[in-house]
């Protein structure tokens, strides 16, 4: 598959497959395309050349009712959570529920507090979401995305900006959902050690296609030297530590350019 | 320079393409929002116009008074000032009244609308909701859009009648002109077409300003400078339209 925004190449030669039923994680430095590649499999863009199948089906040809089909039966954490803030969070669990069922209000109310209750929150279902920390948000998050118990989860950097415990309680939800609505779910991330304890299956994506891929034990021992700086974070690389800039001495020594 | 003009002339149609669209998907989902989300609709006309009451009311009062002070300025040169109620009412009725409530409005829940659904971009609320299958345009922009619209001609109302009220004031409690002949005068004169006339321009006035604040929010560049440049666009255009088209309906009637 290829992408591009504008002039540039996000993705050239991308070609991956995600395991039905597995945790696949989704790494690589920054600005590689990560989050691009999210919106290409839930159709918030679609690719210049090549194809994105969803359980099967190629969803490049997909009509807006189409879309929203596939789309009920998916659910994705966004980086910030995307709470709706004029609702409680009760009411931001129960928004899917609302709109596409017809349900009672008392089943409503026993679904929202059982994935309320999943995610350790059921005792903030009436709070508001400016009320809430960032870790909470993200947890409300999750249990909106899986109200209507999706066949895919997606997640968008769930572990950035979060205290280690809230990082643990997010790593440890995304394992134990995974495995007990036996759903699939793909997890976007530059944590590398906080990623490698949940995910089943590792992609790591540089320079517009996949660079390195295996389970995150075997990413640990690979030869390449990308690979190998992204894994062990090493500051300088083939990703270069200096943005390409001219001659250090001859800038600050020449005439100013200002 | 004819290039940068052409630009900026094709930029207009291109935008202006985009909000006829737009409108036209608002109006598409309509019916549905009204019978499934009327609760909705309900709080938007209460948050676009109730929380613009006071601001309404405060400049009507003061638009009304000003209105009085000069037509009987004027008109006590020629020993008419009993007819001061006329000018008050024409003026507050067909232009004046509908006008300032639209800019008035631009301004206190236009901004407010841009803002809010800026923001919502900007923290990714809609992409999230285009994720749960749901259209944020049936659910965030239609309910706005018709709270602005009900809201507008109900707020303009309220300015016409309290600006009255203001002019009146001014008018018999200040300069002692006859209460009878303030309000006679202006029964006789004004008809039902005079009226139409103001309500004609306080309902397009209405949607012009709703669908301003509302496109430039959902078009927004979701970044901080991004939206504050939509809520000021929002201000400009409803204010250049609402001139426009206070024009084209005023020679309309005429």
């Amino acid at each position: 598959m290829q992408f591009s925004r504008g002039s540039r190449s996000i993705f050239r030669d991308l070609d991956l497959t995600i395991r039905k039923g597995d945790v696949t994680a989704i790494m690589g430095p920054s600005g590689t395309g990560k989050t691009t590649l999210l919106q290409l499999i839930t159709r918030q863009l679609s690719p210049d050349r090549g194809q994105v199948f969803v359980a099967g089906d190629d969803i490049s040809g997909y009509s807006r009712l189409e879309l929203y089909a596939m789309r009920k039966r998916m659910g994705m954490l966004f980086q910030n959570g995307a709470l709706l803030t004029d609702l409680s969070v009760f009411e931001n669990v129960a928004f899917p529920l609302r709109e596409h069922t017809d349900l009672g209000e008392r089943l409503i109310r026993n679904v929202v507090l059982m994935k309320l209750h999943a995610v350790g929150l059921r005792g903030a279902a009436y709070m508001m979401p400016s009320q809430l920390s960032g870790g909470m948000a993200r947890r409300v998050a999750l249990a909106r995305a899986i109200v209507m118990d999706p066949a895919l989860l997606i997640y968008d950097e769930p572990f950035v900006g979060l205290d280690p415990i809230s990082m643990g309680v997010i790593a440890k939800l995304i394992r134990q959902l995974n495995d007990a609505l036996g759903i699939t779910s793909v997890v976007v991330s530059h944590d590398v050690h906080e990623i490698g304890e949940v995910a089943d299956f590792s992609y790591v994506i540089a320079d517009g296609r996949v660079a390195a891929s295996g389970r995150p034990e075997d990413l640990k021992n690979e030869q390449s030297e990308l690979v190998r700086q992204f894994m062990l974070g090493l500051a300088d690389g083939p990703v270069a530590f200096h943005y390409d800039a001219p001659d250090y001495a001859q800038q600050l020594l020449g005439p100013s350019q200002d | 320079m004819f290039r940068d003009i052409w630009m900026t002339f094709e930029r207009f149609l291109h935008s202006f393409g985009g909000m006829c669209l737009f409108l036209l998907r608002m109006l598409q989902f309509t019916p549905g929002v009204v019978l499934r989300r009327f609760r909705l609709v309900v709080y938007q006309v209460y948050n676009a116009g109730a929380l613009s009451l006071v601001v309404i009311m405060i400049s009507g009062l003061f638009v009304g008074a000003v209105l009085a002070l000069l037509a009987h300025s004027s008109l006590e040169q020629f020993n008419a000032e009993d007819t001061t109620g006329i000018f008050a009412g024409l003026g507050l009725v067909k232009g004046i009244g509908p006008v300032l409530t639209a800019l008035l409005f631009a301004g206190r829940a236009g901004t407010a609308l841009t803002s809010e659904i800026g923001l919502m971009k900007a923290t990714d609320q809609l992409s999230a909701m285009e994720m749960m299958a749901v259209d944020p345009v049936r659910y965030v922009a239609v309910p706005r859009f018709l709270g602005g619209v009900v809201a507008m001609p109900l707020l303009s109302a309220i300015f016409t009648a309290v600006g009255l009220l203001g002019a009146h004031l001014v008018a018999v409690e200040q300069y002692g002109v006859d209460v009878g002949a303030y309000w006679q005068q202006m029964q006789n004169v004004m008809d039902w077409e005079d009226v139409s006339e103001g309500i004609t321009k306080s309902v397009v006035f209405g949607v012009v300003a709703s669908l301003v604040a509302v496109w430039e929010g959902y078009n927004s560049t979701p970044t901080a400078e991004g939206v504050g440049r939509a809520t000021t666009r929002t201000v400009v255009v409803t204010s250049i339209a609402v001139l426009f088209f206070n024009y084209m309906i005023t020679a309309m009637y005429i």
